[in-house]
C-alpha cells in the first residue's frame, strides 16, 4: 500500500477545518464471496471502492442483503474481504482494534455483566482504573437514558435498552472510528430522535469518524457529510452523495430547510427507480 | 397465590421422599421377604453404621476420592471442552479419542487399571475421574461452540487477546452449559464411586454396602442405599445453590405453564 504524501498527516496537519481532511479509511475494490450451505458461492459485495475522510460522518443507505454490515465487518477487522484491500491510516486492516469500534446490529452485550459491568468492560480493558472507568460509565449511561438500569443484566432489559447500553459500551472506550450497525433500529421515534442528537453532539465534540449504517433516509441525511447509496445482489456503491448543510445541525430548523428535504426526497427517488429497475431485470 | 405457590414448591421434595419410603415400606409388608426389609427397619440401622468409626472413615474416605475424582476432572475438562469448542483443530483431534470412550463404561475399565495402579485409592479416583470428564467437556464444548460471535468480536474490538477472549468471554458465556455438565459429572461421580468399590473392595462406601450383601444383612444394605441417596440429593441440592448463583444472570425470565387454568 502506497501512501500518498498529500494526505498523510505528518507534515499536513488539519489546525482549521478550511484544510482538506485527510483519508482515514480507504477500501479498495473489496469483494466478498460467501459459500453458503448450498455449496453456492454468493456475491454479497462486489468491488467497493470508498474513501472516509477523517472526522466524517459517513452514513452507508442500502435494501435488507445489499452487504451493509459486511462492508462494516470488513473495516472492523472482523472479516477478511475475498479481495481487494481495507487500509486504515495507511495500514492494511489485518484484524479488529480499539481504534475501531463497533456497535452491532444484534447488540452482543454480555449477558453475564450488568449495564454498568458491560459498559465498564472496554475501558477496564485499556487499564482505566476501576474508579475512574465506573464514573465514566455512569455518566455514558446517564447520557443514553437508562440512569437507574446499572445494575440490570442484559436478559432484563428490553430491545431499545440493549440497544442503548450497546452504544454506550462502545463509546465507553473512545474509538477513534465509530462503526454502527443500525444502531437506532430499535427505537421509539422519541428516544431515537434524542439520541440522534446525543449523537451529534459527541461527534461534533470529538470529531470522531462515524461509518454509520441505517435504514432511514430522513437519519442518513440528517447526521451525516455524506451518504452512501447501495445496490443488492452483488451489493455495489450505487451513489455517493455529499450532504453539505450546515453544521450544528438542529432537527427542527433542519426538518424545514428545503435543502434536506431536496436531499431526502432525492434519495428516496433513486431508491424508487432502482427497485423499478430490480423489478424490470 | 404467589406464597401458595413457593409453599407447594418447598414442600415438594419431602412429599416425593415420604411417598417414595411409603410405598416401600407397604410392598415389603406385603412381600415379607427376609431379603426385603421394610423402610423403617432400613432407616432404624443408619444410626448404627453413622455412628460406628469404621463405617465413617469408610465413608469419608469415599467421600474424599470422589471430591478429588470430580475436581481434577473439571479442572481439566472445562479447558479442553473450551478449546475443542473455539477450535476445528483441536476438537478434530480429541473428538475420536472420546467417542472411543464415552460408550464404554467406565467400571468396566477398572480391572484392567486395577491390574496397572493395584486396588488403591488411585485407581478408583482415576475412575470417577473418566467418569466425571466426559460430560463436563461435552457440554463445555457445546456450550463454547454456541457462543455469538459478535460478542467474541466485541473483546477484540477491546483489545482482548485470543486467550483472554477463551478466559474472559468464552467461559462465562458457556457457563450455564458448562454447569449443566458439572451436575450430570456430580451424578456420575457418586455411581462411579460406589461401583468402584464394589470392584475393588478395600474401603469405602460401596464397600460396606457389599460385605454387609455378603453377610446378608439386609437391613445394612438397605440402610446404605439410603444414605448414598441421601448424599446425592444433599450434594445435588448444594450444588444446585452454586450453581443458580453463579449463573441468575441467564435463568429465564418468566415461567410458561402448560396451561394457565
Ligand atoms: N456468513 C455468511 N455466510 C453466507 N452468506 C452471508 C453471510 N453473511 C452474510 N451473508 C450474505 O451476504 C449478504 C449481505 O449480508 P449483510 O448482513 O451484510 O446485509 P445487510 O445489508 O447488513 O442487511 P440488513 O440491512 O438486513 O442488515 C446477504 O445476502 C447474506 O445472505
Ligand atoms: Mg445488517
Amino acid at each position: 500500500m502506497t501512501v500518498v504524501p498529500a494526505r498523510s498527516s505528518e507534515w499536513v496537519r488539519p489546525v482549521t477545518s478550511q484544510e482538506p481532511a485527510s483519508a482515514i479509511i480507504e477500501i479498495d475494490r473489496v469483494s466478498q464471496v460467501f459459500q453458503t450451505s448450498a455449496r453456492k458461492d454468493h456475491l454479497a459485495l462486489s468491488e467497493i471502492s470508498l474513501t472516509i475522510e477523517e472526522g466524517a460522518f459517513v452514513s452507508i443507505l442500502g435494501p435488507s442483503g445489499c452487504g451493509k454490515s459486511t462492508l462494516l465487518y470488513i473495516v472492523g477487522g472482523f472479516v477478511r474481504p475475498t479481495s481487494g484491500t481495507a487500509t486504515i491510516k495507511g495500514h492494511a486492516i489485518a484484524g479488529p482494534g480499539p481504534d475501531r469500534g463497533p456497535v452491532f446490529q444484534e447488540f452482543a452485550l454480555f449477558p453475564w455483566k450488568t449495564v454498568l459491568g458491560n459498559v465498564m468492560y472496554g475501558p477496564r480493558q485499556q487499564g482505566v482504573h476501576a474508579a475512574e472507568a465506573e464514573a465514566q460509565s455512569r455518566a455514558l449511561i446517564e447520557m443514553v437514558g437508562l440512569k437507574g438500569y446499572e445494575n440490570f443484566y442484559p436478559k432484563e432489559l428490553s430491545g431499545g435498552m440493549k440497544q442503548r447500553v450497546a452504544l454506550a459500551r462502545t463509546l465507553a472506550y473512545h474509538p477513534e472510528v465509530l462503526l454502527m450497525d443500525e444502531p437506532f433500529g430499535a427505537l421509539d421515534a422519541h428516544t431515537r430522535t434524542r439520541l440522534q442528537n446525543d449523537l451529534l453532539n459527541i461527534w461534533e465534540r470529538d470529531r470522531k469518524t462515524v461509518l454509520f449504517v441505517t435504514h432511514s433516509v430522513d437519519e442518513a441525511v440528517f447526521l451525516s457529510d455524506k451518504v452512501v447509496m447501495m445496490s443488492k445482489s452483488p451489493g455495489r456503491i450505487r451513489q455517493v452523495i455529499d450532504i453539505d448543510l450546515p453544521r450544528p445541525r438542529r432537527r427542527n430548523e433542519l426538518l424545514l430547510d428545503p435543502r434536506y428535504q431536496k436531499y431526502v426526497v432525492d434519495i428516496e427517488r433513486m431508491f424508487d427507480e432502482s427497485d423499478e429497475a430490480g423489478s424490470v431485470s | 397465590m404467589m406464597a401458595q405457590a413457593a409453599l407447594i414448591r418447598r414442600a415438594a421434595p419431602v412429599l416425593a421422599c415420604i411417598g417414595l419410603l411409603a410405598v416401600w415400606q407397604l410392598a415389603a409388608l406385603a412381600l415379607k421377604n427376609d431379603s426385603f426389609p421394610t423402610a423403617i427397619e432400613a432407616i432404624r440401622a443408619v444410626p448404627d453404621i453413622l455412628g460406628d468409626k469404621e463405617s465413617l472413615i469408610n465413608i469419608l474416605a469415599s467421600l474424599r476420592r470422589m471430591a478429588i475424582g470430580f475436581g481434577v476432572a473439571v479442572l481439566v475438562s472445562i479447558p479442553l471442552g473450551l478449546l475443542m469448542g473455539r477450535s476445528r483443530g483441536v476438537a478434530a483431534f480429541f473428538n475420536p479419542l472420546l467417542m472411543v470412550i464415552y460408550p464404554v463404561p467406565k467400571a468396566a475399565l477398572m480391572p484392567i487399571i486395577m491390574l496397572w495402579l493395584g486396588v488403591g485409592d488411585i485407581t478408583k479416583t482415576l475412575v470417577i475421574f473418566l467418569g466425571v470428564s466426559l460430560p463436563v467437556i461435552y457440554h463445555s464444548f457445546e456450550g463454547a461452540k454456541a457462543v455469538e460471535e459478535k460478542m467474541l468480536w466485541s473483546g477484540a474490538a477491546m483489545g482482548l487477546l485470543p486467550a483472554q477472549r477463551l478466559v474472559r468471554i468464552v467461559l462465562p458465556a458457556a457457563l450455564p452449559e458448562i454447569l449443566t455438565g458439572c451436575r450430570t459429572g456430580l451424578v456420575l461421580a457418586l455411581i462411579t464411586m460406589i461401583t468402584s468399590e464394589m470392584i475393588a473392595r478395600q474401603s469405602g462406601a460401596g464397600n460396606i454396602l457389599f460385605n454387609a450383601l455378603d453377610m446378608g444383612q439386609y437391613d445394612t444394605v438397605f440402610a446404605m442405599i439410603i444414605i448414598v441417596g441421601a448424599m446425592g440429593i444433599c450434594l445435588d441440592a448444594i450444588f444446585e445453590k452454586v450453581r443458580a448463583r453463579l449463573v441468575r444472570w441467564s435463568e429465564p425470565q418468566f415461567d410458561m405453564p402448560l396451561s394457565f387454568s
